[in-house]
């Protein structure tokens, strides 16, 4: 008979009303575990985009973020210019590129094009790449799609697609599926997209760098050479990426406090109530010799229980619920946007117990105060 | 042993300050001592001094060498934990346990190991004849039987002074001349019982009766006398 036995022995007696509390904390617990899911896949996402990102260093023009389409604004001079440069910086090759972003939020009618340079291939872009139909190389006329796009938008080899009014081109590839963002790109030659934009300017210059060059150096170096560009290193656009999740992390959890809180407050209701109900046997225990001590940890255990033991239904309902949305944004984008890391467990297990904690202090301290008189009725 | 000197308790109940027991001294010989007297005499409170559930607002209580009167909540708890046992008239046990972990208790209180906790609980039920009756819950207990096990659980750590308030007041008078023979059989050697009660025949089988009234100590009969 240890104190779990007490402590399981006291919460069974009570069955429906643990079993009501229980599947609060659960429900609040997978709530968090959920909502902090994504930041936690875009994460490893980002994480594993980046790794697989051809070029170390994006140029594009100052103000834009890393992560947002660029606008045609580096004129040809800057090409040239960087190019000049190249030698000396250890950089190997620069890719000038457009990109275009059409449609809206609904994956199966938006459009990313990247428009690359004669010579250059979307395995430049991501070296994994990788057809599955057709060939590889858009150019002079041609389109070059992504597995998740060929699929949503029926980009089959030979189909035309209509870039604007006036331009049109047949897709002559189909990429392999790579679980990355590439599967929804659109690879079209620069010049066919810069006529679409109706500019001679680039969006932006992507570098493939000499492999003992020191990344972060070249970055800074080109940003003092060439005046109005931002060269961000793929390291940068990580701690860039990190930043916004990190905000975005705070927001979800700031949501998902309130279901924590109503929880917690659950949890409380529930343990006080049996103090109450239990005030004549807490009485006994101190009667025959119970210290306030064993009374408070009995009574905090059983908080802590529950909480414990709806954070961990919470955490399997959250891996579970994850794993229903990733299906979903696999089907529709070919990423898994969703991912309860190690990390987030045992964060969701650490707000669990602190929930417990909070929510069991003041029953305990109220059930270890009860005089042992009063207790027994024996005034 | 256990002895009170000139113990007194006063409670405030609202502005009016009330006397439940005043100057009561007595040092408890081994064996049975009964205290009788009317309801509001000061039995309950008097128990409630001696046991160290409360204060006195006056005088000395000295139980298994402690000063009671002295010590804080959780002290007086550890001296009743090695040196006192309980019964009480009704809600003895915990409900939640089993008959056989009930009179476990106070061993797992007192860090016996879980093993030899089972072998003396085991052995404390079967002396008062409820082994077969070991895994029953409280509420599939009769009255007497929950008394029987509230009696094994207060002898489990053999302590020198049992208490026992109405122990027989819910029992028919079988099941209670049971329970009163089983707290007497206790009272032996250097033991004490305190037998609080209002039922005069009960009292008689005590080697002593202290007659209260009105918080005082008002008479002490010796059993030749009573």
């Amino acid at each position: 008979m240890e104190l779990l036995l007490l402590v399981w022995r006291n919460l069974t007696a009570r069955l429906t009303r643990s079993l009501f509390t229980w599947l609060g904390i659960a429900v609040a617990t997978a709530s968090m575990v959920l909502f902090l899911s994504f930041g936690e896949g875009l994460r490893q996402a980002l994480t594993a985009e980046m790794g697989n990102f051809g070029p170390q260093i994006r140029v594009v023009a100052e103000g834009t973020d890393a992560f947002s389409p660029p606008l045609p604004e580096l004129p040809p001079e800057m090409l040239d210019q960087i190019k000049a440069l190249a030698p000396d910086l250890g950089i190997l090759k620069v890719i000038p590129a457009v990109v275009m972003f059409r449609g809206g939020f609904d994956p199966a009618t938006s459009f990313l094009f990247y428009g690359l340079p004669e010579g250059s291939d979307p395995r430049d872009f991501y070296p994994p790449a990788q057809v599955a139909a057709g060939r590889l190389d858009p150019w002079p006329d041609g389109a070059v799609v992504g597995a998740k796009k060929a699929e949503l938008s029926r980009l089959d080899v030979g189909r035309p697609l209509r870039l604007s009014r006036d331009v049109t081109v047949k897709v002559v590839g189909v990429l392999e599926p790579a679980s990355s963002m590439v599967d929804n790109f659109i690879f079209v030659p620069l010049k066919t997209l810069q006529r679409v934009l109706g500019t001679e300017n680039y969006g932006v210059f992507l570098l493939l760098l000499d492999p003992n060059a020191d990344v972060d150096e070249v970055a800074r170096k080109l940003e003092a050479a060439v005046p109005g560009i931002d060269a961000q290193s793929t390291t940068e656009a990580l701690k860039f990426a990190e930043r916004a999740l990190r905000i975005g992390d705070l927001i979800r959890f700031g949501i998902s406090l309130v279901a924590l809180i109503v929880g917690g407050l659950l949890v409380a209701n529930t343990v006080m109530m049996s103090v109450f109900e239990r005030t004549r046997e807490f009485g006994v225990m101190r009667a025959i010799g119970a210290r306030r001590r064993f009374i408070f940890g009995l009574v905090l255990s059983e908080a802590l229980f529950l909480s414990l033991a709806g954070g961990l239904a919470g955490v399997l309902a959250g891996v579970a619920g994850s794993a229903v949305i990733n299906l979903y944004t696999q089907q529709a984008v070919g990423l898994a946007l969703s991912a309860v890391t190690p990390r987030l467990a045992l964060f969701s297990m650490a707000i669990a117990l602190v929930l417990g904690l909070s929510a069991g202090l003041l029953p305990a301290r109220s059930a270890s105060r009860i005089p042992v008189t009063e207790a027994l009725g024996r005034i | 042993m256990l002895r009170a000197a000139n113990l007194s308790k006063r409670y405030r109940q609202g502005t009016a300050l009330v006397t439940a027991l005043e100057g009561f001294s007595y040092d408890f010989p081994p064996g049975a001592t009964a205290v009788v007297g009317p309801s509001g005499s000061g039995k309950t409170t008097l128990l409630n001094l001696l046991a160290g559930f409360d204060l006195p607002s006056e005088g000395e209580v000295e139980l298994g060498g402690a000063r009671l009167d002295r010590l804080g909540e959780d002290e007086r708890a550890g001296v009743r934990l090695n040196h006192a046992g309980f019964v009480f008239q009704s809600w003895n046990l915990l409900p939640t346990l089993t008959a056989l972990e009930n009179v476990a208790f106070p061993l797992l209180l007192a860090g016996v190991s879980p093993q030899e906790r089972r072998a003396r609980a085991l052995g404390l039920l079967e002396q008062v004849g409820l082994a077969a009756r070991a895994d029953h819950r409280p509420n599939q207990l009769s009255g007497g039987e929950q008394q029987r096990v509230a009696i094994a659980r207060a002898l489990a750590l053999e302590p020198a002074v049992l208490f026992a308030d109405e122990p027989t007041g819910n029992l028919d008078s079988a099941s209670g001349h049971r329970v009163l023979d089983l707290l007497l059989e206790h009272a032996v050697g250097e033991r004490r019982l305190v037998l609080v009660t209002h039922d005069l025949e009960i009292a008689a089988r005590a080697e002593r009766v202290l007659h209260l009234r009105d918080g005082r100590l008002i008479k002490v009969e010796e059993a030749a006398a009573v």
